[in-house]
Order: C-alpha cells, then structure tokens, then sequence
C-alpha cells in the first residue's frame, strides 16, 4: 500500500469516527483529521501549516458571515417575507414560470459573484419559505436550492473555478460565456422543471399564503427593497463599471446593505440579528477553516499529489468516469479546479480547451456538495431547517450524476460542442 | 464560573498560544535574506530609486548595478518576479556575487517582488525556506509565495482587472507582478512594482532585459525561451547554439493579446528586447508529493517521476529529478547564448561577463560553489 493512501485513509477514518461516533461539528472534526494526517505523515504537529491552511478560505467565511447578517436583517426587516409572497402572488398562476424564475433567481449571485455559497444564504434563503409553503418537503426544497447554486457558481459572467484553472494553465477570461451558459442553464431548466412536475400540481394560493410572514409593503412601500436593490446595484457596478466603482468587495457590499436596512422596514435589533446570523453561520465557517488545514496537510504530506496522480494513472476507458468520481470528492470546488482541473486541461489537449476547462469546472463545482465538508448541503439544511445535511446530498443524487454525464459528455465531444454556439 | 465560562477560557489561552507561536514562524519571513554583493557589483540602489512611493515598504527591491565603465549594452536580469520559483532568484544572486562585467553593463534584481518573499501560499503546504552550502558559510534563502504579501491591500478582488487593457483575471492575479505591467505609479503595491520596472528600463536605457521564472512540469512553455516579436532572430540564433550543446530549449512568441506579462508589456512600450526563461521546477506542480525544501534543492519526486513514466500528459522532468543546480544552470547558459547572440546581430552594443560559470561548472559543483 502506497504510504500516502495510508495517511489519507487515517484522515477519513479519523473524520469518520469524529463525526459519526463523538457527533462532532464536521469543521472541528476536519480539524483533527488534519493533525492525525500531520502525525501519520511524519510531519509532528506543524503548527504554521496548519494556521496557515485555516487561511486558505478566509476570504470566502467574511463573505459568508456578512451575507449571513444581510439575509437575518431582510428578514427581520420584513422585505425576506414580503418578497415571497409577491414572488407568489404574482406568478402562481403559471407555476411553470414560477419555477424557471426561481431557479434563475437563486442562481443569480453566483453568476455575479462565482459564489455558490452566495446564493443559499441570499436569494436561495429568500425562496425557501415559499416552497416550503407549498409543501415540498425540506429535503427536497435544500438540494434544489443546492444544485441552483452550483449551477450559478458555474453560469457566467463570473466563474471562479475557470479563473483558477485558467491562472494555472495561462489562459485568459476570455470566450467562457457561452459554453458555461451551456454547462449551466440546460441543467437548471431540467432541474426546475423537474420540481414543477413531480412536486406542484396547481398552487392553492390561499393556503401557501398563509403560510408566509404577512407582507409588510402597503406599511412601509418600496423602500423596504432598498437594501436588496443596493447590494445588486453594487455587485453588478464593480463588474461593469470597474472604471467609476471600486471593488469594495463583498463582505463590505453586504455590511452596506446590511446597514441600510436597519432603517427601511421593521425595527431590528442590529446587535442581537448579528449574534444570531454568527451563530448560525458559525458551523459552515469552521468547516471552511478545516478544509483549508485539510487540504494543506493533504499537499504537504503528498496525498493530494497521490489523488492527483491516480486520477492521470486510470485507463483511458475509466479516465472519463474516475474523472467524474475523483474530481467531486476533493469536497471543494476551489480545491478541485486546482489540484485536478489544471493537469486534466493539459490531458485533454488538442480538445477545444475553453469548451473542456468549463465541463471541468462544472465537475470542480459539485465537489461543493460533497462530503466530507458538504458545504452547500451543510448550507442548504440550516435554511430550510433540516437537521441532517446527508439527507439533502441524498436527494441531489440523481441531478449530480445528470450533471457529472452532461460534463463528461462536453468533454468528450468538446469539438462538436463548439458548433452548438 | 459556570462550566461553559472555564471552557471557553481553556479554548482562548489555547488560541492564544498557537497564534504566538506560529506568528513568530510567519514573521521570520520579514527578515530579509543575505544577498553579498561580489567584485563586480559598483552600486547598490532600490526600486524606490523609480518610484519613490516603494521607499520604506516591504516591495522596495535591491538593485545591483555591475558596471565595466566602458560603453556597451545594458542588460537587465529580474529574478523572484515570482518568488517561489527559486532557480529564477537563485542565477539572479550568483550574478550579483560571483560575476563581474568587462564591457557594457548588468543591472541585476535578484528578489523584484520583494514582498512575495515575506509569506508562502496558503494551502500550498510550502517550506519557508531553503539552505545550501556556500564557499564560505551555509545560505538561508526565503521560498516565497507567487504572488507579493496579500496582506498590505487585503482583500483580493473577485475579479483582477489588468491595467490598462481591462483584461479580467481571478482575482488573486492582482497580486502577480507577471500580469501587471506596465502598471502605474498610484496603483496597487504589484502594479507600482512593474511600473518601477518599466521606468528603470527607460531611464537606464536598457537594451536586452531578462525575466527568470521556473513552471511546474506539466506547463508546455517549460525550457522555453520566450520573447517579443523584435526578439525573434536573436532567441532563434542562441536556441541554435544550445541546440549544440545538446540543451533542449524551445522558442515561444508572447501572444498578443495576453496582456501585462514582461515578454508582451517591455517589449510593446520600451526599447529594450525581452526574454523570459522557464525551467521545470517540481515543488510549484499540482502533480508533487511530499512538499519540503529537499524538493526545493534536489527536485526528485516520487509522483512526477510516475507521471512522467504515464505519458498521459507531457511533463518535463527527468526521471532522476530536476536539482536545482540543474535548473540554474540552464539559466546561467540561456542567458549567456542569447547575449551572445544579441552580440552578432549588434556588433555596437557589446557585453562581456566574466567569471559566469559553465553549465558543466554549476552541475558538477553545485549553485552553492558560486555564491561568497
Ligand atoms: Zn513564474
């Protein structure tokens, strides 16, 4: 047995045993998986690697953890309840459309952003309650929402995944839009029509209104959506307009319209919504400080290189499939884009790259769901208040794998995708 | 105290502790490395000598000027424009100590994004450092991060934007000093870098300029000599006389229209002819396994050679890895073809080094053996 395989099967074990055993927080159990790697690598316990990995995603927990105070004052604000009950009011009588519309509604800050955490705490948070009231169940409601946000992680303009590859490989941002339109909207329509039919006969409009918060526009008119419409603004103005509008970035966006909301709706109490979006945002950002120590361990004990040559050292007839399987299961979809997604564009060299480096990203991006971090679905289950993260990853399984063969096949037929735009 | 009251004190000495002690290892890095000016160096300056802004700040780069006093070309050599491509800083330091200049003039910046020395990428798992044995004492010299210290101007945007062509990067590419030219004097700390770089080539009248990097093995334009369209005969004559010497090297024109890399930006918006100069560096590749400073120095590993051996991909790594001594003399030798060349299409403008070593000298006796 190859001596990396041994450490990376004591740093599953060990997250294994933390989670299902001691019932630990999935980050606290990341954490110490990561120290077992240390110590089984021969490395002691390398205290500068390990602080140094818990920064790897600090940027995305700011972001996280301002976008999670933003949603708790809308909310409280009463624009969150409002907005709902509009959405539904006004287009419940083509539940088909009500569909579409969501689904591109929640994929929507990622496509600004490259966030796909983004759009589980904002917009995807935002039309929970209304599916929820139309008695979809709560597993169900959290993957749609899940895979929506893989699919605006993936949706351009912005595409962090392609980015990194691309950082890695020397190749510019340029001519992505259409074969990631590709590799994104198709998939959101199948997935949204899919809830309209197996879930939505005719919507009772009474009954799934009074199952929202009462709308609170007539009390205290549009500006109730002034806080919503400034962070849109802002995001679409540093893209746009990078001329005139620095990029203050997101968590300052997010802290603007946080603050403006204190005074265009309901009263909140700032200091307490805060501790409260903190708290619940609490378990999703120590399980990004933990992967980033797992993933610095994995590179310095040489278990990433070890996955990443494995996955080149498959037969040709199981590359695509050990692709398909290997690529998720780096848990991240940032880790995933650079470990793998680099080498694969140079293994698919000769296919048109920009075609193969979007499927590949599109690959990278569910590795957002999967375990051991499950970041989307850990996500995904505190907004539509489901106990068990397992149980949304479960119902997203079918849409994984329609995703996983939809990029395989953009792959494999890259050339002939190309005369599709 | 209630129970929850203790723990949380527990949990905060620990904190606490590890903080101190990892900061201490991440403050190290501001020491900066021991660069021993040799014979040939007359003067010592900085980048703040372009743009006086850098003074003071943890980007302002020593300069050596290594000057014969008899008229001929100024060449330029940049190493550390990513500071965790040692081989690039590594031949940089071996001209500043071991070489001397009989006709024209080397201008040599070992360290250019001097800031990128003082931290490594997260997730990375980078040693800081590396040592080797010189003629006199055992060298430290910093491994740094790609990119300069994200600290200064933190946070990264989403999407880097290069100056002036609107180019869009991953943000994290706002830090790289080879996407920033030709930058601007009131710009982000990389930019004011790359706009000092491009004033010291104006000002200094520049003629042939260098950029040193290393790539890991699976990227293509490994042992490439890559130039501006003006380059093209003078990379094309000195890859025939290594071709000679059996030194595989491949010639790459910068593309057009990729922009704020050195071989596009110098040679677009100054006099001088660029030449930028990769070599396979194992510890930068996605592929690598065990990653410690040993890689650094030997570059032998396990999992490039396997890879290698697949032929699934090309890489370029030998199966007895790529020492660093190797990577450096590949350098040393580009360098002094392509100067030797630049000689035979412009007979006026005469550089004559002496003391560089042969590419022979520096396998056989290691980088140290050229250092004071
Ligand atoms: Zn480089």
């Amino acid at each position: 047995m190859p001596y990396e395989l041994l450490i990376l099967l004591s740093m599953l074990a060990v997250f294994a045993l933390s989670v299902f055993l001691l019932k630990l927080p999935s980050g606290v159990a990341l954490v110490l998986s990561a120290i077992v790697g240390a110590l089984v690598g021969g490395e002691g316990v390398p205290l500068r690697h390990l602080v140094e990995g818990s920064f790897g995603y600090l940027d995305a927990i700011l972001i996280i953890a301002t976008a999670m105070i933003f949603m708790k004052v809308l909310d409280g604000s009463g624009a969150l309840g409002t907005l709902g009950h509009l959405l539904m009011k006004s287009l419940y009588r083509w539940p088909t459309v009500l569909f579409i519309f969501i689904s591109f509604f929640v994929m929507f800050p990622g496509m600004l952003t490259g966030l796909s955490s983004a759009c589980i705490l904002t917009t995807g948070a935002l039309v929970a309650p209304a599916m929820l009231a139309m008695r979809i169940p709560a597993p169900a409601v959290g993957s749609f929402i899940a895979m929506m946000a893989v699919y605006g992680m993936i949706a351009p303009p912005i595409n962090i995944p392609v980015m990194i590859i691309g950082g890695g490989v020397d190749m510019p941002y340029i001519g992505f839009e259409r074969p990631l339109a590709l590799a994104s909207f198709p998939l959101a329509l199948i997935v949204a029509l899919y809830y309209r039919i197996r879930y939505v006969r005719s919507i009772q409009i009474e009954e799934v209104l009074s199952r929202l918060p009462a709308p609170l526009h007539a009390k205290h008119g549009l500006k109730l959506f002034a806080p919503l419409v400034l962070v849109v603004v802002l995001m679409i103005a540093i893209r746009v307009v990078p001329q005139y509008m620095p990029d203050i970035g997101i968590p300052l966006i997010f802290m603007l319209g946080s603050l403006v909301g204190l005074v265009t709706g309901e009263r909140i109490d700032f200091w307490q919504t805060s501790r409260t979006a903190i708290r619940e945002a609490l378990p999703v950002m120590v399980i990004l400080v933990g992967v980033g120590m797992f993933v610095q361990i994995m590179t310095l004990t040489g278990v990433r290189g070890f996955l990443a040559v494995g996955a080149l050292n498959l037969p040709p007839a199981f590359l695509y499939l050990g692709i398909a399987l290997l690529m998720p299961a780096f848990g991240s979809a940032y880790a995933s884009a650079s470990v793998l997604g680099v080498p694969l564009v140079y293994v698919f060299l000769g296919k048109n790259e920009i075609v193969v480096t979007s499927a590949l990203s599109l690959i990278a991006g569910i590795g957002d769901l999967m375990p051991p971090p499950m970041l989307l679905c850990a996500f995904a289950s505190q907004i539509v208040g489901e106990k068990n993260p397992f149980q949304i990853l479960k119902r997203s399984v079918p849409f994984i794998v329609l995703s996983l063969i939809a990029a395989i096949a953009m792959i494999a037929f890259a050339d002939s995708v190309v005369k599709l735009y | 105290m209630k129970r929850h009251h203790i723990m949380a004190v527990v949990l905060l000495v620990a904190v606490a502790l590890v903080c101190t002690l990892a900061a201490r290892e991440f403050m190290a890095m501001n020491q900066p490395d021991e660069i021993i000016p040799g014979p040939g160096v007359k003067t010592v300056g900085a980048l703040s000598n372009y743009l006086g802004n850098l003074a003071g700040t943890s980007s302002n780069a020593s300069v050596y000027y290594l000057d014969s006093g008899k008229p001929g070309a100024t060449v330029l050599v940049l190493g550390g424009t990513h500071p965790n491509e040692p081989a690039g800083f590594m031949t940089a330091v071996v001209l500043t100590e071991h070489v001397s200049v009989l006709e024209g003039r080397l201008i040599v910046i070992p360290q250019v994004c001097a800031s990128g020395f003082t931290c490594t990428d997260p997730l990375e798992g980078y040693p800081q450092s590396f040592s080797l044995q010189s003629k006199s004492k055992v060298r430290t010299f910093r491994f740094g991060s790609r990119g300069s210290n994200p600290i200064p101007e933190w946070p990264d945007p989403l999407v880097f934007l290069q100056y002036p062509s609107g180019q869009q990067l991953s943000g994290n590419e706002t830090r790289n000093l080879n996407r920033s030219y030709p930058g601007r004097p009131d710009g982000t700390v990389t930019e004011r870098i790359a706009y000092a770089v491009m004033q010291l080539i104006d000002r200094e009248k520049v003629d042939y300029a260098f950029d040193l990097h290393e790539a890991a093995p699976e990227i293509p334009i490994i042992n490439a000599i890559v130039t501006h369209e003006k380059g093209k005969d003078i990379a094309a004559n000195a890859l025939f006389t290594l071709e000679t010497e059996n030194l595989q090297f491949a010639l790459e024109m910068s593309p057009v229209n990729f922009h704020g890399l050195s071989h596009r930006e110098w040679g677009d918006r100054s006099a001088a002819f660029p030449f930028l100069m990769e070599t396979s560096n194992p510890i930068q590749g996605r592929l690598r396994g065990k990653t410690d400073a040993t890689l650094v120095l030997r570059g032998t590993d396990e999992k490039y050679k396997e890879a290698a051996q697949l032929g699934t991909m090309r890489i370029t790594y030998e199966l007895t890895g790529e020492p660093l001594a190797r990577r450096v003399a590949r350098h040393l030798r580009g360098l002094q073809a392509i100067l030797s060349a630049s000689m035979e299409s412009a007979p006026e403008k005469r550089i004559v080094l002496d003391g560089l070593p042969t590419y022979e000298q520096v396998l056989e006796q290691g980088v140290g053996a050229y250092l004071q």
